[in-house]
């Protein structure tokens, strides 16, 4: 530890300041509340603020973002991070830089962002041990208030002078380059730190009223207390504030822009939260989560339970932000769980504390957020509504999917959606994807010709398994759109034949003209080693029709197979599933033969930008491909 | 094949159509995607053909019912443009005088002379393809529209409140200063330029899908605002939404 | 000359803001009608401020016009502080006078540039002039941005500007970002140059019209009046702006959903050649520069140099905000609040506020009760005071042209409208009803 008067504390943020190789940044005054801004002197600082309205994730994670650039001649590029100056922030609160070590894990798992790391790497944390507590901060009961890692120095203010805890190497230099008289602390001076730390300890104005390691399990159980959830959120504005002010959120949306010469434009990252209305909701107008207290009981589920479940922390490091941002005052998580704590007590049940899981992330190479130029070969309409596309990668690399993954496919200035591959891995140098125009990308999609360009990431998720299913019976079943990934499977057992068993295949659409892939329905239906039915709900009186006619259950008693022997792959919108899963289960089906498909609001493609999260799986990384006993008790799955 | 715009005007300040002409430069560029066959306010030339009606103002007498007919008749796609034409706008506080009496007010006993309705956006007369919100528009909105129906595809305009945008921006809350903003129910896409400016938002970009309006009213009375007051708040702005309810 | 017959109809002159018809039925030589005539749909303002509180006045009046919203914010302020007694520093004076400055230049130049330029080059509208001379254009729009960023930079935005408030402003610029400004102001001189020498060489097709009639405006004794000021006339001695409705005489005609005003003679003109009419001393040395390039000082009595005593202010204006950055760095530019909300003591009474706008002179009229609800308002705009003033102007000149063809029959009444710059939505925002 050491030690510096505060008038040469002074001119050593003077002189970083000062210097031209660094940006330096610091606590201020904005109104009567602060900010984190550019330091133009050591007058400007106000290192006895409370919070900050927003945390320094701002800087790492900023509130918009070019990731790419496009030009429709040349493609995309990864936006340069230009000359990133070293940022110094200064004043940092321990909670703001337990913060920080957690999004770091987060930006991490599986694949790492490398636009939050090329930031975070040349930072350096300057720490303050917190002087005032706002009102509605509860770090302390989050074990947050002190910290003892993750800065590069921390400060104490200790009267005339601030002791200093060198925490790295390059903390270290900038003390040498730019401090002057920094002298070796005295006995005195550590004791006076110990004794700091522990007034902090008592600063809060918050309490709970059980231990803080109740969380995780205290949300498990009150899941589906429907009036509780109802209750608390009543008053929701669906505002956003309590998730954009907050240190550890991270989720965000994905945008075109479009210069005025339409030939070029960008594509630019913004934060975005659960708690908006529109968050998990897609083009078709369907909305996965509809209702105000279906969101917002999910923040307090992804912060304690999902995360927890994942990483081993809560997500929570009691800044307060939320608490003391939300208009109507029903952010504050110290109320919400003290009411959780008197309901688990009134429903007579006993909480244990859960242990921190075993935790393994690891990190397989950078996010990939830039497209590649792709050439539409071929384009097909197949009804009003669908087209199927056959798609070559310019630079004449394979897609090589499994069945079932998916691509992001952009259209260039309009903008990225996710679809389906539908073409079996078998069949090589080109894919197809059947797209459905209902959005302005599938829309822009369906614009296009033979010989114009797309943008194409990928391929992406947890797609079907060929592997596991050899030498089983398939039954598959797809209703409507849903033939189309399902078609990625089943053309790679008929090019793989011998290796299966039965193979039958349901097909189920609203109306005849509906029907995608025409021509191989009928392929299909001559070959005698499938077993093809199909059916419709309805026949308009001026289209022909000689088949079955009723919903897509109908098909189901009509076949016979052995549940044991059999797996049913299930694609359609999420109506079906319902009802053809209570079927095959009526059928002696067991949970883990029965395999979906799922489709939500998809952005990044790798589980970061939280749109498509459903309770604490993210579809497009977990999925979209699921076994049906893995997600039956994943409440927001079916 | 160049689209033909058109610019028209009804019951307004002739600001949103200002903004336009205040695009300066990006003008010049924007005239490169578009040809403008119609925009008295600052061309003589006129013509009934054409691919786009840009629309203001609000629809304030029966007689401008059939302009707008004929407008959407003769355009593929109609925007309406400006809070005016987009809600009603500022127009509609009128809606909740007794109208004679405003007549009376103004035109004394000519009043009948004068023919006047509750004012309502264009869209309560007919289909309207889009729409550019505010009060004034905002330019990079409008260029944002405008790229957007060239490339074909439908204006992304958020359905989140302002607060999100004002956040973003690291503002103080309204609020906590002490005034009275009705940004948390109000459609956020002006980047909390208000609030930016140092002030709070009045609510003309008009209100999002589904508003907590109960909670807004509550908030606003929390924080010390009458009942009657936090009442007239949502006139100002929304008196032609809120009727609709 | 008895074989001339011709109707003229211009049903929504174009190149003006709002809606307003000419016409004109000449047979057998005999003018038998010959009609300024506005069908603009009534707006009701005064009516819809009423039962609305103190500090929301400013931002509904500002929606009367969308060109001079920070001339109807200002007199609205004004007359909401005289009401309540409310005084602003002399920083926060400053700053609206360079407030009505860049409203000044935002509006002239939109005016010279895109609405009356073309008339003197003889196309429809600037958009030919941007590919015959491009030139030119850039310099205008160069010009006019600069009117924008300045506007934006003192009111938040030229429409509907929000720093604008009761008793000051909600944010200010810094000293840096004025002097910025300043640096901007003293280069755009060149291009001021250009433009008058433009128009210099169009001049020519200026038509030499005089019809004798009043002019009021603004008036000061220390400085070319835009914010503050007595109500001077060119007929009679100044009175303070209160007695406002002793000048302006409103009355309803038929045909017409905008009110006509008259004080000394059966009409009066109000705007930039009234301005300079009463003010011209007052105007900085370049703008009498300018003034002496095109022969025009004190009385004229052609509307149709309107224009050009825009294009004098426009210089005026550039010239005394420089001179007021100047002023404000001399002082010390005094930081206020980030977010800054003056208190006001809300009191009952009645004010009138009046201020220059591009277009003439402008009265906000507001009576409140105690508890700061408006009870009354009254609002006087311009273009409403100049309607009458147009009429007869086009009833005089009418038979001076009658030798033209019909169509440069219409172009010239029409350039007779757009030279008065009418702000036709504003002027039917409705008035209080004054018959004669």
């Amino acid at each position: 530890m050491r030690v510096i008067s505060k008038e040469d504390f002074d001119s050593f943020v003077n002189s970083i300041i000062n210097d031209d190789s660094l940006n330096v940044i610091g606590v201020k005054s904005k109104g009567d509340k602060f900010a984190f801004g550019t330091l133009e002197s050591a007058n400007d600082l106000r290192l006895d603020y409370d919070v900050t309205l927003l945390p320094p994730k701002k800087y790492f994670f900023p509130q918009r973002e070019t990731l790419v650039t496009y030009d429709v001649a040349t493609g995309f590029v990864a936006k340069d991070p230009a000359d990133l100056k070293p940022t110094v922030l200064l004043g940092v609160h321990p909670y703001d830089i337990a913060a920080l070590l957690q999004m770091d894990e987060i930006f991490r798992d599986t694949k790492s962002d490398p636009y939050y790391f090329e930031k975070r790497k040349s930072s350096i944390i300057i720490g303050l041990n917190i002087q005032n507590m706002s009102e509605r901060c509860f770090a302390p009961l989050m074990g947050c208030a002190t910290i003892e890692n993750g800065y590069d120095l921390m400060l104490t203010d200790l009267g005339n002078r601030y002791a200093i805890n060198i925490g790295s190497r390059k903390g270290e230099e900038l003390l040498e380059k730019h401090a002057k008289n920094v002298k070796a602390a005295l006995a005195r001076d550590v004791q006076l730190v110990g004794q700091k730390k522990q007034e902090i300890m008592n600063m809060s104005q918050q309490e709970f009223d059980f231990p803080t390691e109740l969380i995780p399990e205290m949300l498990s159980k009150t899941y589906d207390q429907n009036g509780f959830w109802k209750e608390h959120s009543e008053k929701c504005l669906a505002c956003g504030s309590c998730v954009l002010v907050c240190p550890t959120c991270y989720c965000f949306d994905i945008k075109d822009d479009p210069n005025l010469s339409l030939k070029e434009g960008k594509r630019i990252r913004t934060w975005d939260g659960c708690l908006l209305e529109d968050f998990a909701k897609i083009a078709s107008g369907e909305n996965f989560r509809p209702t105000r207290p279906t969101r917002y009981r999910h923040r307090y589920f992804k912060k304690g339970k999902y995360l927890f479940d994942r990483f081993g922390f809560v997500s929570c490091v009691g800044c307060g932000r939320c608490s003391s941002n939300c208009l109507p005052d029903i952010a504050n998580p110290v109320d919400l769980f003290n009411d959780m704590y008197s309901e688990v007590l009134d429903m007579g049940l006993e909480i244990d504390a859960t242990a921190a899981p075993e935790v393994s992330i690891k990190t397989e190479g950078d996010i990939n957020y830039v497209p590649k130029l792709a050439t539409i070969v071929k384009k097909t309409p197949m009804t009003d509504i669908e087209t199927l596309f056959e798609i070559k990668l310019d630079d004449g690399s394979i897609l090589n999917q499994m069945p079932g993954q998916f691509v992001q496919v952009s259209v260039l200035g309009v903008g990225e959606a996710p679809i389906s591959v539908s073409s079996s891995p078998t069949q090589k140098g080109m894919f197809q994807i059947c797209v459905r125009k209902i959005g302005s990308v599938t829309t822009g999609l369906h614009r296009l010709n033979e010989g114009d360009k797309i943008g194409i990431r990928g391929p992406f998720g947890n797609g079907f398994d060929p592997e596991a299913l050899k030498g089983k019976d398939l039954l598959f079943v797809a209703a409507g759109l849903g033939i189309a990934p399902l078609r990625s499977l089943l053309n790679y057992v008929l090019d793989n034949r011998a290796e299966y068993g039965r193979v039958i295949v349901l097909y189920g659409c609203k109306e005849p003209r509906e029907q995608l892939f025409g021509d191989e329905l009928v392929a299909l239906e001559k070959r005698d080693d499938v077993e093809f039915k199909n059916t419709v709900d309805w026949c308009p009186e001026n289209e022909v029709w000689e088949g079955n006619i009723g919903v897509i259950t109908t098909l189901i008693p009509q076949i016979n197979f052995d549940p044991e022997d059999t797996y049913a792959i299930v694609v359609g919108p999420p109506i079906v599933y319902k009802f053809v899963i209570a079927d095959l289960k009526k059928r002696n089906m067991p949970d883990d033969h029965i395999i979906v498909s799922l489709e939500r609001r998809m952005k990044c493609g790798v589980g970061k930008c939280g749109h498509c999260q459903i309770n604490h799986i993210y579809v497009c990384k977990d999925g979209p491909v699921f076994n049906y006993s893995d997600i039956k008790g994943v409440p927001e799955a079916l | 094949m160049k689209p033909k715009v058109a610019f028209f005007d009804f019951a307004g300040c002739e600001g949103d159509q200002l903004q336009v002409a205040n695009l300066e430069e990006e003008i010049l560029a924007l005239l490169g995607h578009v040809e403008v066959v119609n925009f008295r306010e600052v061309m003589k030339e006129q013509s009934d053909n054409y691919d786009i009606a840009f629309v203001e103002g609000s629809c304030t007498r029966l007689q401008d019912e059939d302009r707008l007919k004929q407008i959407r008749k003769n355009a593929k796609i109609v925007v309406a443009i400006g809070a005016c034409a987009t809600i009603g706008g500022i127009n509609s506080l009128k809606n909740y005088q007794d109208l004679d009496d405003v007549r009376r007010t103004v035109y004394g006993d000519k009043a009948q002379l004068f023919d006047t309705y509750a004012a309502r956006p264009i869209d309560a007369v007919i289909p309207v393809d889009a729409y550019v919100h505010g009060c004034p528009i905002d330019r990079d909105e409008f260029l944002n529209v405008v790229k957007s129906l060239l490339l074909g595809k439908k204006p992304e305009i958020p359905n989140y409140p302002v607060c999100v945008e004002c956040k973003k921006n690291e503002n103080v809350c309204a609020f906590e200063r002490g005034e009275f903003c009705i940004g948390p129910v109000t459609r956020a896409g002006c980047n909390s330029c208000c609030v930016n400016e140092g002030t709070k938002c009045w609510g003309c970009r008009g209100l999002v899908d589904n508003p907590n309006e109960n909670s807004q009213k509550e908030v606003l009375i929390k924080y010390g605002l009458t009942v009657d007051d936090a009442i007239k708040k949502f006139r100002l702005y929304f008196g032609w939404q809120e009727r609709k309810k | 000359m008895e074989n001339k017959n011709f109707n003229v109809e211009v049903h929504h002159v174009t190149r003006v803001e709002g809606h307003g018809n000419i016409y004109v039925n000449v047979r057998n030589g005999t003018i038998e009608r010959c009609e300024w005539n506005i069908s603009e749909a009534p707006r009701f303002f005064e009516a819809m401020v009423v039962g609305r509180k103190w500090n929301e006045l400013h931002h509904i009046t500002s929606r009367i016009c969308g060109i001079c919203s920070i001339g109807h914010t200002l007199a609205s302020l004004k007359a909401t502080e005289a009401a309540m007694g409310i005084n602003i520093s002399d920083q926060d004076l400053k700053l609206r006078k360079l407030a009505l400055h860049a409203e000044n230049l935002q509006s002239h130049l939109l005016h010279i540039g895109f609405l009356v330029l073309p008339d003197l080059m003889g196309v429809g509208s600037v958009i030919p002039l941007a590919s015959s001379n491009p030139e030119e254009v850039k310099i205008v729009l160069r010009l006019h941005r600069l009117a924008n960023d300045m506007s934006n930079l003192i009111c938040g935005r030229t429409t509907h500007p929000q720093r604008l408030i009761p008793g000051g402003f909600s944010k200010i610029p810094s000293m840096k970002e004025l002097s910025g400004l300043r640096e901007r102001l003293k280069a755009s001189v060149s291009d001021l140059k250009a433009v008058a020498n433009l128009l210099k060489s169009l001049s020519p097709r200026i038509p030499n019209f005089v019809r004798e009639t009043e002019f009021i405006a603004l008036t000061s004794p220390s400085e070319y009046a835009l914010y503050d000021g007595n109500i001077g006339s060119t007929d009679t001695e100044a009175a303070p702006a209160k007695e406002y409705l002793s000048y302006t005489n409103e009355y309803i005609v038929p045909n017409s959903t905008a009110k006509w005003a008259k004080h000394k003679r059966e009409s009066y003109m109000v705007g930039a050649l009234a301005r300079l009419n009463i003010n011209y001393d007052k105007l900085s040395p370049l703008a009498k520069k300018v003034a002496e390039m095109f022969s025009l000082k004190p009385v004229c009595h052609n509307p149709f140099m309107n224009n050009i005593a825009q294009l004098v202010e426009v210089v005026h204006s550039v010239e005394d905000s420089i001179k007021l950055i100047n002023e404000l760095e001399a002082a010390g530019l005094t930081i206020q609040p980030d977010y800054n909300l003056p208190e006001i003591e809300i009191k009952a009474g009645q004010g009138v506020g009046a201020v220059e706008v591009p277009r003439g002179i402008l009265f906000h009229d507001y009576t409140y009760n105690k508890d700061g609800i408006c009870t009354k308002a009254n609002c006087i705009i311009p273009t409403n005071q100049n309607h009458g003033n147009i009429q007869l102007d086009m009833k005089a000149l009418l038979p001076k042209i009658m030798d033209k063809t019909p169509k440069e029959i219409e172009l010239t009444l029409e350039m007779l409208v757009r030279a008065y710059d009418p702000c036709i939505s504003c002027s039917t925002h409705a008035v209080k009803v004054h018959f004669v």
